[in-house]
């Protein structure tokens, strides 16, 4: 953990991490975001919430290189990066989880996690095989980058368990894990709490407020949950129908009545709710 | 000896550690910890200078000798380093479950008048933080884990590498006072105190004085045989019970023990495999546990391996039974259990983490004869310890000595006896120093100089101590007896026939009966195996055959009991105990007094001499019907007078 503390950054001034400016994506005829701006500072939890369909995950898509948006501009440290692949994206230090996980079912963790250092790893397959010299020390190293991660997570009773064979709520926090290994410098996180139980939800919230506190990591989080997103989150943005209609404080959105119409609904809301 | 310094003679552990770390110095490891997925060592001289810096760093913390230092945390070497440094300072240690809740912790810190606490991570942290407003004794707050505390801005919580930081200095300014700390030490001081968990009231705190861990944990590994220094230990009971205190922290710097830390409480097993102890010590839970899985697995295993598996264990539990039975082994059985260990035992050793274990140890609750006998099987000799934080170390079988029932004969430094009530009392050379703050409960413990112990029990003929129940839980019979319905009650159901059992007596009843529950499925497969056509579960029960399997359980049982506590007569229930039917609480355990008395009669026959009754059961069926089952039950004596 003494590394990590080290690279906790002081410097505490806002810094824009990522901007979004007019992102607009269509399929066909559906019209999944109309411009739609977002800011995402240095250190902070961006929330974006929304009903069913409001285009939350594909917004993630986006910004990870899945989807290519027809409109607007991603810039990641000031650099755009809307027209890169996913691979690049990854290098320059965007890293998602999903809401589906997806990780290596056959895997054990600690190799989900190694696999996921493979984007750091400069020697060659030949020279990894063999761990021999430089390869040899570089697997070292990395494994223990691995190991700082399981310590932070307490994955430890399940390092050498097979992904396939472990309960949801703790592969949820082995994808956390996994998008950590890669050392990132944004974290897109991909409703990291659906189907948990209220004590995973908790450990899942003090994971990732962790995390924030320790390397001040900017993070998106599309969740559902608001009482989660009341908890951890900084700032929150709300779209509808691929348009962003609020933006503010937790506290501020919980409030909005076009917010709450949004989940509502107009009708039942006439109906008398 | 008298013209000995203070200094010099060894009568204290940080006394102790000092001279390990000048003999053994620093290529002998003394510590290991699992971290970040790798054995971490600490040598002897390490775990010194780690004690030396923690001691005078508590000094420039204002920490005064007669001081108190709570500690509350899981099995890690810093939990070991905190109570040496508050007894290097002349101080005492106080040892907390970690699982305990803030209010608890007030408790504690209130009762123990707590100065200092050395806690594990950021969830103990902040059980203490939440409640230091309310003890404005509590002085400073240490950690040792810095997880998630990055950002804990409280004045007097500092960390481990701090205070270890500031103890380096303070010992550069201050040459020579970390030894003359030490040498103030003697074995009368109070080194720890251990919170017991009465039945009734709140915890007390019984202190535990730096005689008892040095003199008593020498003489206890000396007769056990676990003073080879450099055993393998793995430690993972909570050092705030008596028994830790003994075996991980006494027995580390007395005996000489090699103290390995998990990595967490959830990789326990994992690593004991790792290690391989040599010395272990379980609760009764975690060996039927470990038994149970064993069988788990060899039900899933292929059909090759479940026969070979069973036919070593056949070899093992016959050689077993000649070990119990005093008998020699004799060279025919000698080569067939070689031949089972080297074809399963020891595999199934190694994957269980007992491949090296020599001394065993069970405490904490009846262990069942059978898990006893399993293990001795497979060449592991479990000991039921008899001890407790105020007695001490009480009785252990020795090598050699094993028998299921037995705690052993009492050790040397131990006098037991047994009060007329059969009461367990206990004068020891090495017992407690009396409850903190609490001379009046101290006292009501003590008759003649002799601790009661609270539990029931009885000396054998060999000398052997056997412990049955708690006092409170016994049962009378008519003239003053008394006998332990539970103890019996769990041997029986120990048999795979018998379900549930309800063992009963009375004060004016003259021997001890049953109402047996048979288990249905294995039963069941008896009669299949035996040809016996049956229809319910009221027919199958009432078979003589039955009556007769049952019978030869019961027979076994009272076998190894004491008289008064043999079952003289007993019947099979017509029905099975329901949850249902509020005869039993949803996590299985009978309702004694209703089940009593709605099987008043039935009860009344097993003491009137009838050979059968007729009786009339509504039972609720699984949609909710009820109906009557008019059925004639026999009632089965357990010695027919016919056979002698």
């Amino acid at each position: 953990m003494r590394e990590m503390e080290q690279a906790c950054v002081n410097d505490q001034r806002p810094k824009r991490v990522l901007e979004i400016k007019g992102l607009g994506l269509h399929f066909g005829g559906l019209q999944v975001l109309s411009h739609v701006d977002l800011e995402v500072m240095q250190g902070e939890i961006l929330a974006v919430i929304g009903p069913n369909g409001a285009g939350k995950t594909s917004l993630l898509n986006c910004i990870n290189g899945f989807y290519r948006p027809q409109r607007g501009t991603i810039s990641f440290r000031g650099k755009p990066i809307q027209r890169l692949k996913p691979n690049k994206i990854a290098g320059l230090g965007i890293a998602r989880t999903f809401q589906n996980i997806e990780l290596y079912t056959g895997l054990d963790v600690l190799d989900n996690l190694m696999a996921a250092r493979h984007i750091h790893m400069k020697r060659g397959a030949l020279a990894g095989a063999l761990f021999f010299g430089p390869a040899r020390r570089e697997e070292i190293r990395h494994r223990k980058v691995v190991e700082e991660i399981i310590d932070f997570l307490e994955l430890e009773p399940v390092r050498k368990k097979i992904v396939g064979m472990l309960p949801y709520g703790v592969r949820k926090r082995v994808e956390l894990g996994r998008a950590l290994a890669m050392d990132p410098s944004l974290l897109l996180l991909d409703e990291p709490m659906a189907g948990m139980n209220l004590e995973e939800k908790e450990d899942m919230a003090r994971f990732i407020l962790d995390v924030s506190e320790l390397k001040a990591m900017p993070m998106v989080i599309v969740e559902h949950d608001m009482e989660v997103i009341m908890d951890i989150a900084h700032r929150a943005v709300v779209l509808d129908f691929g348009n962003k209609i609020a933006e503010g404080s937790p506290r501020e959105i919980v409030s909005n009545p076009r917010v709450i119409q949004a989940y509502l609904g107009e009708d039942e809301e006439a109906a008398g709710g | 000896m008298a013209e000995e310094s203070q200094g010099d003679r060894l009568d204290t552990l940080p006394k102790l550690l000092r001279e390990r770390a000048k003999v053994l110095g620093e290529r002998n490891v003394a510590m290991r910890v699992k971290d970040r997925g790798i054995w971490r060592c600490y040598t002897w001289r390490d775990y010194l200078e780690k004690v030396r810096c923690l001691t005078l760093g508590l000094v420039r913390l204002g920490m005064e000798p007669g001081e108190k230092v709570l500690i509350i945390g899981e099995n890690k070497p810093e939990w070991f380093w905190a109570e040496l440094a508050a007894q290097s300072v002349g101080g005492v240690a106080v040892g907390v479950f970690t699982d305990c809740v803030a209010n608890e912790v007030r408790y504690y810190v209130e009762q123990s008048e707590a100065t200092f606490v050395v806690a594990h991570d950021q969830e103990q942290v902040d059980k203490v933080l939440e409640i230091k407003a309310q003890v404005p004794r509590l002085r400073k707050v240490i950690y040792w884990d810095p997880k998630g505390l990055w950002n804990y801005k409280e004045p007097d919580l500092l960390s481990m590498d701090q205070v270890l930081e500031m103890g380096r200095e303070y010992g550069q300014q201050h040459p020579g006072l970390f030894d003359e700390l030490v040498d103030r030490g003697s074995g009368e001081d109070v080194a720890v105190i251990c919170y017991t968990s009465g039945t009734t009231g709140l915890p007390k705190g019984a202190m535990l004085s730096q005689r008892w861990l040095v003199e008593g944990i020498r003489e206890w590994s000396s007769v056990d045989g676990w003073d080879r220094p450099g055993m393998e230990y793995l430690s993972f009971i909570p050092p705030a019970w008596a028994t830790e205190q003994g075996l991980g922290i006494a027995g580390g710097l007395v005996a000489g023990l090699r103290l390995n830390f998990p990595e967490e409480p959830e990789t326990v097993q994992e690593n004991i495999r790792e290690i391989g102890p040599e010395i272990l010590f379980y609760g009764a839970r975690l060996w039927e546990s470990v038994n149970s899985m064993v069988q788990a697995r060899i039900l899933d295993s292929t059909a090759l391996r479940r026969w070979l598996y069973r036919r070593c264990l056949w070899v093992g539990l016959r050689v077993a039974d000649r070990k119990i039975g005093k008998k020699k082994v004799g060279p025919f059985w000698g080569v067939l259990w070689w031949l089972a260990f080297h074809v399963c035992f020891r595999a199934l050793r190694d994957r269980l983490g007992l491949s090296r274990a020599k001394v065993v140890y069970s405490a904490g609750g009846a262990l069942s004869p059978e898990i006893i006998r399993y293990f001795l099987a497979l060449g592991i000799e479990i000991k039921l310890f008899y001890g407790s934080t105020e007695m001490g170390v009480v009785s252990i079988p020795r090598p050699g000595e094993i028998r299921p029932e037995t705690s052993g004969r009492p050790m040397p430094w131990a006098d037991v006896r047994i009060s007329e009530q059969g009461e367990i009392l206990v004068k020891s050379r090495y017992m407690y120093s009396g409850y903190y703050k609490n001379p009046e409960a101290t006292a009501a413990k003590l008759k003649d100089g002799y601790y009661c112990s609270g539990d029931f029990g009885y000396l054998d003929e060999e000398g052997h101590l056997i412990v049955i129940d708690r006092m409170e839980d016994l049962k009378p019979l008519s003239g003053g007896r008394k006998f332990s319905p539970q103890y019996t009650e769990v041997r029986l159901r120990f048999s795979p026939f018998i379900r549930d059992v309800l063992v009963v007596g009375g004060e004016d009843r003259d021997y001890v009966g049953a109402l047996v529950n048979i288990d249905l499925e294995n039963v069941g497969r008896f009669a299949e195996s035996r040809h016996i056509a049956y229809t319910t579960f009221t027919d199958l029960s009432q078979k003589p055959q039955v009556i007769e399997l049952i019978r030869e359980e019961i027979r076994k049982v009272n076998r190894t009991l004491p008289e008064q506590a043999r079952v003289m007569r007993f019947v099979n229930l017509h029905k099975e105990f329901d949850a249902d039917e509020a005869e039993l609480t949803r996590t299985r355990k009978i309702r004694r007094s209703f089940v009593e008395e709605r099987y008043k009669e039935l009860i009344e026959a097993l003491y009137t001499g009838q050979k059968e009754l007729a009786v009339e059961a509504t039972v609720t069926y699984r949609d909710g019907r009820q109906g009557v089952i008019r059925t004639l039950i026999s009632v089965n004596e357990v010695e027919p007078r016919q056979c002698t």
